[in-house]
């Protein structure tokens, strides 16, 4: 094993051809994650053709660190225009925001930022220590456990959302029910499609989250347009000097030098806050990196799962859960953690048993196997060092994450100086951009543009939007694993409960049901809801 | 640009994509694999068959294409598309657990006919085309297909999963979707519906040689919309079969597992006429029709999800939570016309986009909007003028999505 790891060390660290295909595809990554409608998948499947010519390591460095950054570059625009990047930035989207309206938007990337790689290098280690034994407890998982799972997810992002249990529970139908549309998964029969064959694919969630979120966000600023003073000044702008002297005073940089203006100064404020944070919630990270990585492994759950259910266990064990929702640090600190470390996670069955836990994974067993390597239990003998260099490519790709992500939140920073006037039509046009991008269709830019009405309607009457993204995504497995689960048992209840694990989870999430009524409503009352 | 109406990441995409960075090079144009998603290939080919036959629109059509019109949920068929050349067949194959008891797929097939509802399988969704493989294998050997349970477990990946948690008892799916957990001696191989034994495994016997005689292989093959000019398709199959006959694609295949297999136009044409007519007969058959019958339909989980939304609803409402809140602007006046001109732009983005390009839409649409929230003219002109050529740049050429063209042809 050592071996194995000194000769990995020497392919990855000692190769300056993987160290630069890691800076560059860290750059593209961020890029990629940041533009909502290009995902991970997307870009790891442009790649594809050039990995043909690189060898195995690079190929997976490449893959590796795209992924990573991608993930945390879903948080940017997530937190300074409330447009989620990736779909498992959905979870915190409107924490993030609200402290971007308070003028806090730094303070809030760099704890996107610091529980990112502390969530991924927690996932790494994960991945490293305990891959052949989880990989295992995958296997058990039949369609009756994936059904609790779903359910346990989408209940947590009822739980997770703010205002009231009902309202969120609307929210989740609503998003359950626009899942149904188009050709249904189990029985192959088209569902409110009114005979228009665009419909056949259903509606698709990237579009639908850009919608809901961007569009509408659009749609409410435009309506106060003139309502505030004109300028840079109104509430995208960050009111720098407070923030700065705040921090000044906890981290005890005097001085004006242009170090502490251009280095000391920006740098104390987004990871200084996010570090003391991080420190005081050691606990709670290592929590939501293990949530992650559990549900990260399991194929078809993944890193959105991941977030919710983590920001759930975060919020339930919280001692200011009425923050949740309206700009919760913590929150955001405990569901980034989890999503990032769930990208470790998804590699565990990977490369343990060649099933892919993510759509992205499915496309490294292709790169694998394109390089005549073969994922499975003997790869750990055979290809021992490969899979080390794995291992040391993801810390890396957390590492160079800090630099790169730091440079893109400073970049970022910029975009809300932009006076909301030229912000807002630009905006749009991202938004009809990413919306297309995704599948190249003009009719998801119709249901970005319908989801953006819905978005806006919505929440004028404080329905969470995050719930309706997450039942999107998985109201179809839900339904396929429900009816899966009963055409086995032959249309028994029962066959719920009939294993001891899927007796376990089906416990835990009523538990989730039951417990939280009655905090929630003290919770309520406390935040004057 | 070639299209791909499975999702990226699955065997499909995997072929696509090396087909496209081989055809680039002999043709020397770019090659964008999109990928049409959804409704078990409905979108991906119904977006093919109906694009616009000039050439620049390719489909990797799939067997699928034999299966949709007989179930009636397309009237695209195989005789909507000009063929170009068929690159693959895959036949598929049985598996079971390693710790099962059945050595043998007559074993398996004896299981099944004495105890009818007992074994569960799955490989694919119901009606998908290893669903028909399996159903089509127990109807050769006179049990009714009724007498196994099919889970309808949407991809290969799954239904292995399913097969190895303990879930299922048998998986149909093609031989390279398995092979890791083969070679990881998890599961067992019992045959392959292929006529001859694989190259890649020349372990596992074919069906034939267990005493049945049942076929069943999925093709992919790439072809153009219906109508395309004969010097385009001609040029298009030379290039495609020099990308087929390649060193690097067929590494690539046998790397990957699939069996690569190059049949020119006339020869491919025949392929989808034959296998449309042996799927199509077991579609229409009556034992197969009578599966589709199940106690939960279609419209039972929606129901449902109707119930719950009308219950909520009203508690919502007895509640006063369904209030519009008091903080938010009202919806009047200027704030209306900006709203509803945010709706018109999108809507003018979308009807002109197509035909003028985006470069000129983009940019004449931004500078109106810019204009309208109050910038200046100027500000708004040369805002739109740097950013939409400089975005088109990064996602058209750089990033390869497919933004129309249009007027300046850039």
């Amino acid at each position: 094993m050592s071996e194995s790891f000194t000769q990995a060390c020497a392919h990855v660290l000692g190769d300056p051809h993987v160290l630069g295909i890691i800076a560059l595809t860290a750059l593209y990554g961020i890029f990629m994650g940041a533009v909502p409608g290009l995902t991970a998948t997307m870009a790891v499947a442009l790649i594809v053709p050039v990995t043909f010519f690189l060898d195995p390591i690079p190929a997976l460095a490449a893959v590796v660190t795209l992924e990573a950054c991608a993930i945390f570059a879903g948080d940017i625009p997530n937190t300074l225009l409330r447009i989620p990047g990736t779909p498992s930035s959905a979870a915190y989207a409107d924490d993030a925001y609200a402290l971007t309206r308070a003028g806090k938007s730094q303070q809030a990337l760099g704890v996107c930022l610091t529980f990112s790689v502390a969530g991924g290098l927690l996932g790494t280690a994960i991945l490293l220590l305990f891959a052949p034994q989880l990989a295992r407890v995958a296997t058990w998982f039949t369609v009756a456990e994936y059904f609790w799972l779903y359910l346990i997810g989408l209940s947590c992002a009822v739980v997770v959302s703010r205002g009231s249990t009902l309202q969120a529970t609307l929210a989740l139908v609503i998003g359950l029910l626009l899942s149904t549309v188009g050709l249904s998964a189990v029985h192959t029969q088209a569902r409110f499609t009114f005979g228009r064959p665009e419909l056949y694919q259903g509606i698709n969630f990237i579009p639908a989250m850009i919608g809901l979120f961007g569009v509408s966000e659009v749609f409410r600023n435009v309506l106060r347009l003139n309502a505030q003073p004109e300028g840079p000044a109104g509430e995208f702008v960050v009111p720098a000097s407070a923030g700065r002297f705040r921090l000044k005073a906890e981290l005890q940089t005097g001085g004006d030098g242009w170090w502490n203006r251009f280095v000391a100064g920006p740098v104390g404020m987004v990871f200084g806050p996010a570090l003391v944070l991080l420190w005081r919630r050691k606990w709670h990270a290592l929590r939501s990196g293990g949530i992650g990585s559990l549900v990260g492994m399991l194929p078809g759950a993944g890193a959105d799962i991941g977030a919710w259910v983590s920001l759930a266990a975060s919020k339930r064990f919280s001692k200011k859960p009425q923050e949740y929702g309206a700009g919760s640090l913590e929150g955001i600190g405990d569901a980034t953690a989890a999503n990032n470390s769930a990208l470790a996670g998804a590699w565990i069955p990977a490369i343990v048993f060649g099933i892919p836990g993510d759509s992205v994974t499915a496309i490294v067993i292709g790169v694998l196997l394109m390089k005549n390597i073969q994922p499975g239990p003997e790869i750990f003998e055979k290809q021992g060092p490969l899979v080390w260099s794995i291992y040391v490519v993801f810390l890396l790709a957390n590492l160079i994450l800090i630099p790169v992500g730091f440079l893109a939140i400073k970049s970022g920073g910029y975009v809300v100086r932009v006076p909301r006037r030229v912000l807002l039509p630009l905006i749009l046009l991202f938004c009809v951009l990413g919306a297309y991008a995704i599948n190249g269709s003009y009719f998801d830019v119709g249901v970005m543009l319908a989801m953006g009405i819905l978005g806006f309607a919505l929440e004028r009457r404080r329905i969470p939007l995050g719930p309706i993204v997450l039942g999107i995504i998985l109201g179809g497995p839900l339904e396929e694993r429900f009816l899966q689960t009963l055409t086995g048992a032959q249309s028994s209840l029962a066959a719920f409960f009939g294993r001891p694990l899927s007796a376990a989870l089906g416990a835990v999430c009523i538990l989730i049901w039951l417990f939280p009524l009655v905090p929630l409503r003290g919770g309520r009352r406390a935040s004057g809801q | 640009m070639l299209l791909c109406p499975w999702a990226a990441g699955g065997g499909t995409d995997q072929v696509s994509r090396e087909v496209a960075a081989l055809l680039e090079q002999e043709l020397d144009v770019p090659v964008n694999v999109v990928n049409a998603t959804g409704g078990a290939g409905v979108t991906g080919h119904t977006r093919g068959a109906l694009a616009r036959p000039d050439g620049y629109t390719l489909t990797m059509v799939t067997v699928e294409i034999n299966m949709l019109h007989w179930r009636g949920l397309t009237s695209i068929s195989p005789w909507d598309f000009e063929p170009v050349g068929l690159l693959n067949r895959d036949a598929a194959a049985m598996f079971v657990r390693s710790d099962a008891p059945w050595e043998t797929l007559e074993d398996l097939g004896r299981f099944i006919e004495a105890n009818p509802g007992r074994l569960k399988a799955s490989g694919t969704a119901t009606g998908g085309i290893w669903h028909l493989g399996f159903a089509g294998w127990l109807t050769k050997i006179g049990v009714a297909p009724s007498a196994a349970i099919w889970v309808s477990i949407n991809g290969a990946g799954p239904s292995l999963q399913e097969l190895i948690a303990g879930g299922v008892d048998a998986v149909c799916v093609s031989l390279p979707e398995a092979q890791s957990l083969l070679d990881a001696d998890r599961i067992r191989c019992l045959g392959v519906m292929a006529d001859g034994r694989l190259e890649s495994y020349p372990d596992v016997p074919t069906f034939k040689e267990q005493g049945v005689d049942w076929t069943l292989t999925g093709w992919r093959g790439v072809c153009l919309p219906k109508g395309a000019p004969p010097e385009v398709t001609a040029r298009l199959v030379g290039a495609l079969e020099r990308a087929a006959r390649s060193e690097n694609f067929r590494t690539f295949m046998q790397n990957a597992g699939f069996d690569a297999r190059w049949e020119p136009p006339q020869q491919f044409a025949e392929t989808m006429r034959q296998v449309d007519e042996q799927l199509g007969a077991l579609l229409t058959s009556d034992a197969f029709r009578s599966l589709h019958r199940s106690r939960f339909g279609p419209m039972f989980f929606p129901w449902v999800l109707m119930a719950i939304l009308a219950a909520v609803f009203i508690g919502l409402i007895a509640t006063g939570g369904f209030k519009r809140a008091e903080d938010v602007e009202p919806l009047i006046g200027q704030g209306l016309l900006r709203a509803a001109a945010v709706v018109a732009w999108v809507a003018a983005y979308l009807l002109a986009v197509e035909w003028a390009g985006f470069v000129l839409t983009a940019g004449v649409l931004l500078a109106v909007l810019l204009r309208l929230f109050g910038s200046r003219w100027p500000v708004a002109v040369g805002v739109s003028a740097i950013l939409v050529p400089l975005t088109y740049q990064l996602f058209a050429v750089s990033l390869r999505v497919p933004l129309p063209q249009g007027w300046l042809g850039w």
